[in-house]
C-alpha cells in the first residue's frame, strides 16, 4: 500500500513518496537482515497491528531485506501462504485461547518456530503487541536460540488492577533480556519503560503511519448546507462510545442543521441506537455498522469533523487518517493522542461531554466562520508527517544497532532473569529458560539445523519473487483488507 | 528523511510530538521523560483513630457470632431455659425498635414510608411461620451426623463475616448472601438442640443478632459515635464474659484477635501506606466521570 511501487496503478503517486531521502528505494543495501515478524494478530484479523505488520513488510522488502511473517492459522488459512511481493506467511496451527490470541505452554512452539527460524536463517525475531501470546513464546525460543530480538508494543496499559500487574510481570520477563524494544509513541514509551523496568535507551519511538495517497480529500462529496461530524471507531467502551451517546443529542438540540454518521461496529451499538430513539434522530444520526478499510475514506470525506473520544490510545491512526482527509479533528486529550497532530489542526478536550461538545462548539464555530483550512491545504500538511517508508527507514537503524549486538549467553541471561525480575518469578523463568534450552538440544539431535532443508528465499537479496516474476506484484491483498478499528 | 534540513541543530529542542522530524535519534531520552509521572495521586492518609473507629464494624460482627455460639451453647447444656432467652430476646428487641425510631427522631421511616401496621404484620408472619415450622427445623437434619452439622455450621459463619457489608465498595460483599449463610447456620445448630421449641428461639434469636442487630448498629454509628463506641465496647466485654464462662483459652484467644484487629490492623494499614507506590500517568485509561444515564431516561 504506502510502498507500492512507481507504476501500476491508476493515480500518479504523491510528491512525498519521492521526497524521501535520496537514493534509498534503487540502493541495494550491503547490509541486509533475515527479518522474521511474529504476532497473533495479522490478516485475515483486521486492526492497527495488522496493518502495521503488513506495511512495515512491505517497505522492508522494498528496501532489500528478506522478510517472513508467523502467526497462526485463521479457520481454513493455514499453512504457508504468499502476499504481495512475496511476503511469505506461516499460518501455524497452535490453538487459538481468547481474543485471537494463543494459548501458552511456553515449550509447545519451539519446534515449529524452530525449524521455521532455521529453514528461513532468519537473523532478527521482531515481536508484535504485548496482547499475543505467540509473540512472546518467540522472543523467548529466540533468546534460547541465540537470535537477536526485537519487541514492539502498541497498546497502553495500567498499574492499578491484578490483571495488569501480572500482565505487567510477564512483560519484564520477556523484555529483559530482549535487545531492543519500539514504541508507537512517546507516552507508549514512558508506559513501556515503566512496566517492563527497562533501560530508556533501548527503547525506540517509531510512531505508526498511514498511507497519504489512500486518505485524500473530496471536497464535493460533502454537502456543504449541513455540518456532518463523522465518527469512525469500534463501538466498544475504551473508545467512548458512552460518550460519544452524551454528545450526540447535545449538539443535536443546539444544532439543527448538523447531522452524524457513525462507522464501526460493536457491543455498545445498542445505547447510540437507543439514544437515536429517544431523541428522535434517525434522519440524522446514520449508524453505517462495520466498515471495510478501503470504504473508511468514502465515509470520512462525507464529513466536515472528526469526533475521536477514545478513553485510552497509544497511537490513534484515526485522526491521522480523518486529518488526511482534510476533516477538522476533535479529539479527547488521552495516552499519546497529544503528540500525533499540532495543535492547529486538532482541537483537544478532555474526556467528558461538556469538555467534548465544547470542542465541538468550537470547530462548528470556526468552520461557519470560515476560519478552518481548506481540505485540500490539511491534506498536503500531515501528508508529510507519517509514512510508512519512514517507519521502515527508522526501523531498519534497530535492526542495525541490534545486529550489531551480542545476544547474551545462557549463563548471563540466567542472570539478567534473576536480578530483574524479581527473586521469585525470575527464578522460575530462569528454570523455564533451562527447559527450554535443554529442549532445543534434544530437538537439535533428533533433526539437527544441517538437515533442515533451507527454504527458497522470495525476498530479500536473493529473493526469488524480486528477480524473477516482478508481473506477480499485484495489489490484490489490498481490496481484501478492511479495517475494523 | 531525517535529512530534512535542521538549521539549528544545537538550539534545537526536543519536543515531545511525533509529526515533526527531530535532530535525534529515536531511542533518545530527554530530561522531560516521565515528567508526566504522578504517584499516590488516589492514596487517602488515615488517622490512626478512625481507622480504629471504623474496625469497630468487624468487631461488632465477630462478637454478634461469638454471642450466638455462647448462647447456642448454653442451650445446648440445658443451662439456659429457652423462655428466659425468648423473653429477654423480646424485650431487647423492643426497646431497639423504639431507638431506632427514636435515634434520628424518625426520619428514616418517614423517608422508607413503612408504616408500624407492616412492621408488626411482618413480625408475626415470621413468628408464626418459625413456630410451625421448628418441629420440621428440629427433625429436618436428623439424618446428617453431628460433625457435619458443625462443621456446617463453621463454614457457614465464616461465609457470613467475610460476605458481611462491612462498608467496603468490593465486589465481594453480599449481605443477602451473608445473612443467608448466618441463618443457615442457625438452622444447622438449632437442629441439635433438645427441643423444638429451643430450635424455635435459636432461630429468632439469630434473626435478632444477624438481621436486626447490624441495621440498629448502622443507625448508632451514623447518628451517635460516641454511644456506637460505648455499645461496641460493652458488647464485646459481654461476649468475652460470655466466652471466659465456657473456656478460659477460647476468650483469651478471642480477646486477641478482637485486639490485633483494633488497634494492630489499623497501625500496619498506616505503615503500609508508606510503601504505596501506585503509578498514574498520561497512558491511565480515562474515566468517565458524569453520570450518562440521564441520557437515555
Amino acid at each position: 500500500m504506502a510502498c507500492r511501487g512507481g507504476g501500476g496503478h491508476g493515480q500518479p503517486p504523491s510528491a512525498t513518496l519521492f521526497r524521501v531521502s535520496p537514493g534509498n528505494l534503487s540502493t541495494r543495501r550491503t547490509l541486509t537482515h533475515n527479518i522474521c515478524m511474529v504476532s497473533d494478530f495479522f490478516y485475515p484479523n483486521m486492526g492497527g497491528v495488522e496493518s502495521h505488520i503488513y506495511q512495515l513488510s512491505q517497505c522492508l522488502i522494498e528496501r532489500g531485506h528478506k522478510v517472513i511473517i508467523v502467526t497462526h492459522a485463521y479457520g481454513n488459512r493455514k499453512g504457508i501462504r504468499y502476499l504481495t511481493n512475496g511476503l511469505k506467511v506461516y499460518y501455524l496451527p497452535l490453538k487459538v485461547m481468547y481474543n485471537q490470541s494463543t494459548a501458552t505452554t511456553l515449550f509447545h512452539s519451539l519446534p515449529l518456530l524452530r525449524y521455521i527460524f532455521v529453514r528461513e536463517r532468519v537473523t532478527i525475531i521482531h515481536s508484535h503487541s504485548s496482547f499475543s501470546a505467540m509473540a512472546h513464546d518467540a522472543l523467548f525460543h529466540a533468546k534460547t536460540m541465540g537470535l537477536q530480538t526485537v519487541f514492539t508494543d502498541h497498546s497502553l496499559f495500567g498499574f492499578a488492577d491484578v490483571s495488569s500487574v501480572l500482565t505487567n510481570k510477564l512483560l519484564t520477563v520477556s523484555l529483559c533480556d530482549t535487545n531492543h524494544i519500539i514504541c508507537v509513541s512517546y507516552t507508549s514509551k514512558e508506559n513501556t519503560v515503566l512496566r517492563a523496568a527497562l533501560n530508556p535507551e533501548i527503547v525506540s519511538v517509531i510512531p505508526n503511519a498511514v498511507d497519504p495517497t489512500d486518505f485524500t480529500p473530496d471536497p464535493f462529496r460533502r454537502h456543504d448546507s449541513v455540518i456532518t461530524i463523522v465518527v469512525v471507531s469500534r463501538l466498544v467502551y475504551r473508545k467512548g462510545t458512552d460518550l460519544l451517546s452524551g454528545i450526540i443529542p447535545e449538539i443535536c438540540q443546539k444544532y439543527p442543521d448538523l447531522n452524524f454518521i457513525i462507522g464501526g461496529e460493536g457491543p455498545k451499538r445498542i445505547i447510540l441506537e437507543e439514544v437515536r430513539e429517544r431523541y428522535q434522530l434517525q434522519d440524522r444520526v446514520l449508524l453505517l455498522g462495520a466498515l471495510e478499510h478501503k470504504d473508511v475514506r468514502n465515509v470520512l470525506v462525507q464529513g466536515h469533523i472528526f469526533l475521536n473520544t477514545s478513553l485510552t490510545e497509544a497511537f490513534c491512526m484515526a485522526i491521522v487518517e480523518a486529518a488526511s482527509c482534510g476533516l477538522q479533528v476533535v479529539s479527547t486529550r488521552v495516552g499519546g493522542i497529544p503528540e500525533v497532530l499540532p495543535e492547529n489542526l486538532i482541537i483537544l478536550c478532555e474526556p467528558s461531554v461538556k469538555s467534548l461538545c465544547e470542542g465541538l462548539e468550537k470547530a462548528i464555530f470556526q468552520l461557519k466562520s470560515g476560519a478552518l483550512p481548506a481540505p485540500e491545504n490539511i491534506h498536503n500538511i500531515v501528508k508529510t508527517f507519517y509514512t510508512w517508508r519512514n517507519v521502515a527507514e527508522r526501523t531498519e537503524k534497530v535492526y542495525d544497532r541490534v545486529a550489531g549486538e551480542a545476544v547474551l549467553p545462557m549463563d548471563k541471561r540466567l542472570d539478567r532473569l534473576i536480578s530483574h525480575c524479581g527473586p521469585v518469578t525470575g527464578y522460575i523463568f530462569a528454570l523455564l529458560a533451562v527447559f527450554d534450552f535443554l529442549f532445543l538440544i534434544f530437538l537439535r539431535w533428533m533433526t539437527p539445523d544441517s538437515l533442515i532443508d533451507v527454504a527458497v528465499d522470495a525476498t530479500g537479496p536473493r529473493g526469488a519473487w524480486t528477480h524473477q516474476c516482478p508481473h506477480r506484484i499485484k495489489r490484490r491483498e489490498k481490496n481484501k483488507m478492511f479495517k475494523a478499528r | 528523511m531525517c535529512a530534512q534540513p535542521v538549521t539549528d541543530t544545537k538550539e534545537a529542542k526536543w519536543q515531545k510530538v511525533l509529526y515533526e522530524r527531530q535532530p535525534f535519534p529515536d531511542n533518545y531520552v530527554d530530561r522531560r521523560f516521565l515528567e508526566e509521572l504522578r504517584k499516590n495521586i488516589y492514596a487517602r492518609k488515615y488517622q490512626y483513630w478512625a481507622v480504629v473507629f471504623e474496625s469497630s464494624v468487624v468487631i461488632q460482627q465477630l462478637c454478634s457470632v461469638c454471642v450466638f455460639v455462647v448462647i447456642w451453647w448454653y442451650m445446648d447444656e440445658g443451662l439456659l431455659a429457652p423462655h428466659w432467652l425468648f423473653g429477654t430476646g423480646l424485650a431487647s428487641s423492643l426497646i431497639g425498635y423504639v431507638l431506632f425510631d427514636l435515634i434520628d427522631r424518625g426520619e428514616g421511616r418517614k423517608k422508607s414510608g413503612r408504616t408500624r401496621w407492616a412492621d408488626l404484620k411482618s413480625a408475626l408472619v415470621f413468628i408464626t411461620f418459625t413456630y410451625g415450622f421448628s418441629p420440621v427445623l428440629k427433625t429436618l437434619t436428623e439424618s446428617v451426623s453431628t460433625d457435619t452439622i458443625y462443621a456446617m455450621s463453621v463454614f457457614m459463619l465464616l461465609g457470613h463475616l467475610i460476605f458481611f457489608d462491612y462498608g467496603a465498595n468490593a465486589a465481594i460483599v453480599s449481605s443477602t448472601l451473608s445473612l443467608n449463610m448466618a441463618i443457615f447456620a442457625s438452622v444447622c445448630l438449632a437442629s441439635r438442640l433438645p427441643r423444638s421449641l429451643h430450635a424455635f428461639v435459636m432461630v429468632t434469636f439469630a434473626i435478632q443478632i444477624f438481621a436486626l442487630w447490624p441495621m440498629l448498629q448502622k443507625k448508632l454509628k451514623a447518628c451517635t459515635p460516641r454511644s456506637y463506641v460505648g455499645v461496641t465496647l460493652l458488647f464485646a466485654f459481654s461476649a468475652l464474659g460470655g466466652l471466659l464462662s465456657i473456656s478460659a483459652v477460647g476468650a483469651i484467644l478471642f480477646a486477641l484477635l478482637l485486639v490485633s484487629i483494633s488497634c494492630l490492623c489499623p497501625f500496619y494499614l498506616i505503615r503500609l501506606q508508606l510503601f504505596k507506590e501506585n503509578i498514574h500517568g498520561p497512558w491511565d485509561e480515562a474515566e468517565i466521570k458524569e453520570d450518562l444515564s440521564r441520557f437515555l431516561s
